[in-house]
């Protein structure tokens, strides 16, 4: 059998990333932190282009499927009362961060088929109400801690299971926009008419958009949670969500590796601004409307949009 | 041998009447023109037979298939093609990547194998590159396959989206004022574009369109509505001494 070269990719992915955990307790512990972090966020940016850049519906509640994947897999590995050194934790954490992707895409089946009539602004504000939803409905669930929070996860998360889903998320976005296949997304996206006009249903793409981005949103979070080892509702607000917006605009909507820079640059930013304390914020957002107004199609673009309204292009898109 | 039977078809939006009762038949391998004054209601026939609107009343019947109430991307798959009258490709897609969408509903394969790529991927991918560069050296666009499609001169866009209906491999091909925004020497390659199509695939074409040259010169037949309302039907010579469409028409050169 002939194996294609994406799964290559994809194993050597796996193995490597599986020799790195054997020397992460090497690293500066806070270095470390940064990296899982930006692991975590390329798979929430990614994951997000999915529905915003790739099938053009406009999604601000990316931060309610994390939030899913991250109680759902949290619930599941305290049920099976996994801890960090046992044997067990390999195959239990693989069900518990499985489990938390299908329950999130789920959601995402949930919130997709309603929202396919809306566009634009009203597709983004049911989105945002969505991902508000699911916070307070989690805020009052007292079995997860409610306001108080989860607290107890086991630290399973490390370098393996963080770069090998990075690697997933790359693998999927890749292969399905280079097939013709996931050509059909695209089109969706750029005219939803005319791409109905050659017999794509856009309800289908949408939807299909939807549940992948909102899975691995969902694996995300229980990522999340097993290396926070602590979550809570306020974590998953709607800043959260607008934060990886912004991390897929300014990577460029559509652009695969665009979003992975600017998911890497926006993690190391606020780090880096550390030094300069009380103007952290002001700087970061005042990089962040500087960016915009100079290129608003993203950092990292080559070819320029024709209409300002479709997604740009990259090599990679 | 009727291929497309529009049935006593009314289209209202609120109180206005876009097109009533209106009969018309397209035979499998006709070339029908649909023409009359702006706002007589033929982009409104064209969104009817498509799906992109209701009918009011009436039937469509198509290859004996009922197409009222399908949705647009059903009746498309049965068999209908459009282009649109303010041309409408994918802005951020190439030529080539453009007739690839259009080949979509020719895999076999589903979202698994497409990022998997087992099972029938690599066949039906290169069963797909086979048929796209065919098409597009077929309609001379084997050099710009790789440009942005919308970056192309106008004449070449519309090529290029009359291709993308084509490679659904239509029975019927819907134009919706082709040459509009052209010059004179890209509607002479327009007309010859659309009679090479006829020869190649032999399939039924229903054409709207303002520029009589171009409607005199390809139509076999040609239907005249005026305010929503069929007021003649016949071949072009027919119609060019007839008294309804004068009138409707007056004041506009009929040659």
């Amino acid at each position: 059998m002939k194996l294609d070269k994406s799964i290559v990719f994809l194993i050597s992915a796996f193995v490597i990333s599986g020799l790195a955990t054997t020397i992460e307790n090497r690293l500066n512990p806070y270095y470390f932190q940064i990296l899982i972090y930006i692991g975590i966020y390329i798979i929430l940016a990614s994951s997000l282009n999915i529905i915003n850049g790739y099938a053009g519906q406009f999604s601000l509640g990316h931060a309610g499927f994390m939030a899913i994947g991250a109680y759902t897999s949290a619930v599941i590995t305290s049920a099976l009362h996994v801890s960090r050194g046992s044997v067990f934790s390999f195959p239990a954490f693989a069900i518990a961060l499985l489990f938390g992707g299908i329950v999130a895409s789920l959601f995402g089946l949930i919130v997709g088929i309603p929202s396919l009539r809306l566009k634009g602004d009203y597709l983004a504000i049911t989105t945002l109400g969505f991902g508000e939803i699911i916070r307070v409905i989690v805020q009052n669930l007292d079995f997860l801690g409610a306001a108080r929070g989860f607290t107890g996860i086991p630290k399973l998360t490390n370098s393996f299971w963080v770069f090998s889903t990075v690697a997933l998320v790359i693998f999927v976005i890749y292969n399905l926009v280079n097939s013709t296949y996931g050509k059909a997304f695209l089109a969706v996206r750029d005219d939803e008419v005319a791409a109905e006009a050659v017999g794509i249903s856009s309800t289908r793409v949408k939807v299909v958009a939807f549940v992948t981005g909102a899975f691995f949103a969902g694996i995300a979070g229980g990522l999340y949670a097993h290396f926070v080892t602590y979550i809570n509702p306020m974590q998953f607000s709607f800043i959260k969500s607008f934060e990886i917006v912004v991390m897929v605009i300014i990577g460029g909507m559509g652009s695969l590796l665009g979003v992975i820079l600017s998911a890497t640059l926006l993690t190391i930013l606020p780090e880096a601004l550390r030094g300069v304390a009380q103007y952290r914020m002001v700087i970061y957002s005042l990089l962040l409307v500087i960016i915009m107004i100079t290129r608003p199609q993203g950092l990292f673009v080559k070819r320029r949009s024709i209409k300002k309204n479709a997604a740009p292009q990259t090599e990679l898109s | 041998m009727s291929l497309l039977n529009v049935d006593n078809c009314t289209k209202n939006f609120g109180g206005l009447a876009a097109v009533s009762d209106l009969c018309m038949e397209v035979g499998t391998h006709d070339l029908l023109g649909l023409i009359g004054p702006n706002g007589a209601g033929k982009t409104t026939v064209f969104n009817m037979i498509t799906g992109v609107h209701h009918p009011t009343g009436g039937r469509i019947v198509f290859d004996g298939i009922g197409l009222v109430g399908r949705k647009a991307h059903e009746i498309a798959r049965l068999g209908i093609a459009r282009t649109f009258q303010n041309i409408r490709l994918f802005p951020s897609l190439t030529v080539y990547e453009t007739v690839q969408v259009a080949f979509n509903r020719n895999v076999r394969y589903g979202f698994s194998h497409a990022i998997s790529r087992l099972g029938s991927f690599h066949e039906d991918e290169a069963a797909v590159r086979n048929n796209i560069m065919e098409i597009l050296e077929f309609f001379d666009l084997t050099e710009v396959r790789d440009e942005q499609a919308t970056s192309l001169p106008y004449g070449l866009q519309r090529r290029v989206e009359i291709v993308r209906a084509l490679a659904t491999r239509p029975k019927l091909l819907l134009l919706d004022e082709p040459a509009a925004g052209m010059n004179p020497s890209e509607k002479v390659s327009l007309m010859n574009l659309i009679k090479l199509v006829r020869e190649k695939y032999d399939i039924a074409i229903l054409l709207i369109e303002h520029d009589m040259k171009v409607v005199m010169g390809i139509c076999e037949r040609l239907i005249v509505l005026d305010y929503g309302v069929k007021i003649a039907e016949g071949t072009p010579r027919e119609i060019q001494n007839h008294p309804k469409v004068i009138e409707a028409y007056l004041g506009e050169q009929v040659q």
